[in-house]
């Protein structure tokens, strides 16, 4: 990534312009920021993030229940994804919520979030209490909302004329509509935040010679605010993506995969096997694959964006 | 990106020397259960219970053993939703518990096979109490190869068919003793505008419940038991398809409502349906009693009726049979640093005092000593209903997803809630129990 290169070039030069300045010591290098200054992020990250990827890469490869020596059995676990139905249905059920959340959540924020970027108090005010859900734990969310969708003490019982039964979590297509919903109640204000931060660095001059040109409202959203928060639509749909891939405590809580297996993502998916039936091989199959998936689409949504490339909008102004 | 500078190759080198590294001392640590107590706790047992309200009597008795013990009990309580899940993580570790909960049968026997409990027939030996002091049906439960593997604690929960009493009387319906006694029931309480049976297939072990008591009353308790032991055909016999085509017509008359699917147990949606009279019967745990105490005791004393699940006739299961938890056990592990201290702390299980403490919290232990303070329990009458069923019963048929092992817990439950839903037919939820591997 170029700013990356970028900023490595300037620490580098300011480097050499020191050290040129005073004779090598060895103590040079202390508080001049340095690798040693990536150390904790790179320690937190490989431990916490490369070494269980690693292991899941192996363990992916071996026959292992929690007891006893896990036994390598090369492809196995591999070569049964062929015959597992279950695996390819949840792929399934998680690409139509990703893209159900996305399609619901992305004009909602993006709305919200340009609204949002006006200064009045009145919308500071507002915006403070959509944030709310931000601050809540998805646990704590879809238990909430799990005994809020009640069918006979809940919302349900009382609208019967809108809910009927109340029976939400009895079908697939209602299911997966409170999935989609209680995602985007707790997601929406995030999403709302990024856009509200990217409608706030356009430069107001850009309006401003719209309006001496004539254009309306909704003309200057779409030529002007939508174009320039093109990054900022990108970010955020990289992280629904990826967030989306790896749903998993609201779907536990909320429908634990029901009715049957038909709300039975493949993170959830992964966890049953892993800690339920303790495949964990067969578990680490589906994670590994999760991982490589979710890698493969963000970065293809960010070659296709241009996302890499961080040009900034305001070029020119 | 400047990729190939020989700065970030080296970099990119030493990253990947370092996540090797730990990878390989992570894989070393999950693989290396060679132990030895020596590298156990010092002067500490580990006593790992499932965590819900009964808790209190076993922190007493941990407080009570350690007043005279040298090595000290530590009670680790897991949350009961994941209990299995973590257990089954950790007992091949040097944090395995020096003592644990379960339910006997099949949530023991993947230890069992892979040799990590403690056979408790030594301890017996020296004290036979261990084992004569409980009743020798629930005793039985935890014993494989004519080994003993656990002792009875806490109690005892057959699941019996609860009823609102109100609900029956107002709409004239006497306590349903045969199938065709609830079948027209459920169609009587329709009519009314009462949901017959509360149910939490959200939940899906509450549905399980059906199936346990339906097969036992056609079939008996043999069927159940063949299939346990590895004759997958047992599932596709005639009994089987009549008890399960009993439970369509029950679920098709309406018998649970129309949104089971959305209600549970655990969040305490079907019990609020019995209590307040929008349903009549709820088939549940013995706990439904605590359960509903906790929310009205006035309820739990005046209104909750209890009585058995419903013969079937020509059916070959014993009227008497029950099903449910047995019971729950203490196991201990083998690698224990101090087998002599474990054995104390056990001998605790069939004393008067526990036996009086658990009554008080309305348990039901199943000592040959709990009918002496059966007069102490919370409730007297429902305690002493209980022991009568649990002493006089043929078979007590361990629930379904205990009696195989925890890998079989997610495939039964999901079987029992898509046959229920009409997901699977009768052919779909043979093949699924086909299809489970037997312990």
């Amino acid at each position: 990534m170029s700013s990356v290169t970028a900023r490595r070039g300037t620490l580098g030069s300011t480097g050499t312009a020191r050290r040129a300045g005073r004779p090598r010591t060895g103590q040079a290098a202390v508080g001049r920021p340095g690798s040693v200054w990536a150390l904790p992020a790179t320690v937190f990250f490989g431990l916490f993030a490369l070494v269980p990827l690693v292991a899941t890469v192996w363990m992916s490869f071996v026959t292992w229940g929690g007891i006893g020596d896990p036994r390598f059995v090369g492809l196995d676990n591999w070569t049964r994804i062929g015959q597992d139905s279950l695996l390819l249905k949840s792929i399934g059920l998680t690409v139509v919520l990703v893209v159900l959340s996305i399609a619901v959540q992305t004009p909602v924020s993006l709305l919200l979030g340009v609204w949002a970027a006006g200064q009045q108090r009145a919308r500071a005010a507002v915006v403070a209490i959509w944030f709310i859900p931000l601050l809540l734990s998805s646990a704590a969310i879809s238990v909430l909302w799990r005994a809020l969708l009640d069918p006979n003490f809940g919302i349900p019982g009382s609208a019967p004329w809108l809910f009927g039964d109340g029976n939400l979590f009895g079908h697939q297509g209602t299911a997966i509509a409170v999935l989609v919903f209680v995602s985007t109640w707790q997601y929406t204000p995030f999403h709302t935040l990024i856009y509200q931060g990217g409608a706030r660095g356009i430069p107001a001059v850009l309006y401003q010679a719209a309006s001496l040109d004539g254009a309306g409202m909704v003309r200057q959203f779409f030529s002007i605010t939508l174009p320039q928060l093109k990054n900022t639509v990108v970010t955020s749909l990289i992280l629904m993506l990826v967030g989306g891939l790896t749903t998993f405590e609201t779907v536990l809580i909320l429908t634990n995969g029901g009715p049957g297996t038909d709300t039975l993502v493949s993170p959830l998916y992964m966890y049953q096997k892993a800690f339920s039936s303790f495949d964990f091989g067969g578990a680490s199959v589906i994670a590994v694959a999760l991982v490589v998936v979710a890698t493969a689409i963000s970065l293809i949504v960010v070659k296709f964006s241009g996302y890499g490339e961080m040009r900034s909008q305001a070029e020119g102004v | 990106m400047n990729s190939s500078s020989p700065r970030s190759r080296r970099w990119r080198r030493s990253a990947a020397v370092v996540a090797t590294l730990a990878a390989g001392a992570l894989l070393a640590g999950c693989s290396g259960s060679s132990g030895g107590s020596s590298s156990r706790p010092e002067n500490e047992i580990h006593v790992a219970v499932y965590g819900d309200a009964t808790n209190k009597v076993e922190e007493a008795v941990v407080a009570k053993f350690n007043e005279t013990s040298d090595v000290k009990a530590v009670l680790d309580v897991i949350p009961g939703a994941n209990y299995q899940q973590k257990l089954q993580t950790i007992i091949d570790t040097d944090s395995a518990p020096d003592v644990f909960f379960n339910w006997g049968g099949g949530s023991i026997k993947p230890f069992v096979d892979a040799d990590l409990l403690l056979p408790l027939d030594d301890m017996i030996a020296d004290d036979p109490k261990l084992e004569d002091a409980f009743l020798p049906s629930v005793f039985d439960t935890a014993r494989f190869d004519e080994k003993a593997y656990g002792v009875p604690m806490r109690g005892t929960q057959p699941v019996m068919l609860f009823y609102n009493k109100s609900v029956l009387e107002a709409n004239g319906i006497a306590v349903p003793e045969t199938w065709d006694d609830l079948m027209a029931a459920v169609e009587t309480l329709k009519g009314a505008g009462v949901t017959p049976i509360a149910l939490g297939g959200g939940d899906q072990w509450p549905t399980q419940m059906w199936f346990q008591y339906a097969y036992d009353r056609v079939a008996g308790p043999e069927l159940f038991q063949s299939a346990l032991d590895g004759d997958a055909d047992a599932w596709a016999s005639d009994d089987s398809k009549e008890a399960l085509g009993m439970l369509r017509d029950l679920v098709d008359a309406g018998g649970f409502g129309t949104n089971f699917d959305s209600v549970k147990f655990t969040d305490g949606g079907s019990p609020a349906l019995l209590r307040t009279g929008k349903a009549a019967f709820e088939l549940m745990g013995s706990w439904e009693y605590s359960t509903q105490q906790n929310e009205d005791p006035e309820f739990a004393a005046t209104d909750l009726g209890y009585t058995t699940f419903p013969t079937v006739q020509g059916g070959k299961g014993d009227p008497a049979n029950l099903a449910g938890n047995t019971n729950n056990f203490y196991s201990v592990i083998k690698d224990t640093r101090y087998p002599d201290a474990v054995e104390d702390f056990l001998k605790i299980m069939y004393s008067d005092e526990f036996v009086q403490q658990q009554l008080a919290i309305g348990n039901l232990p199943t000592t040959t000593n709990t009918p002496d303070f059966l007069s102490t329990a919370a409730d007297p009458a429902y305690s002493q209903y209980q022991f009568d069923l649990v002493e006089a019963a043929p078979s007590f048929q361990l629930s379904w997803d205990q009696a195989y092992p925890p890998a079989a817990m997610t495939p039964i439950h999901t079987a029992v809630a898509q046959f229920f839903s009409g997901t699977i037919d009768e052919d779909g939820f043979i093949s699924a129990m086909q299809a489970l591997q037997a312990p």
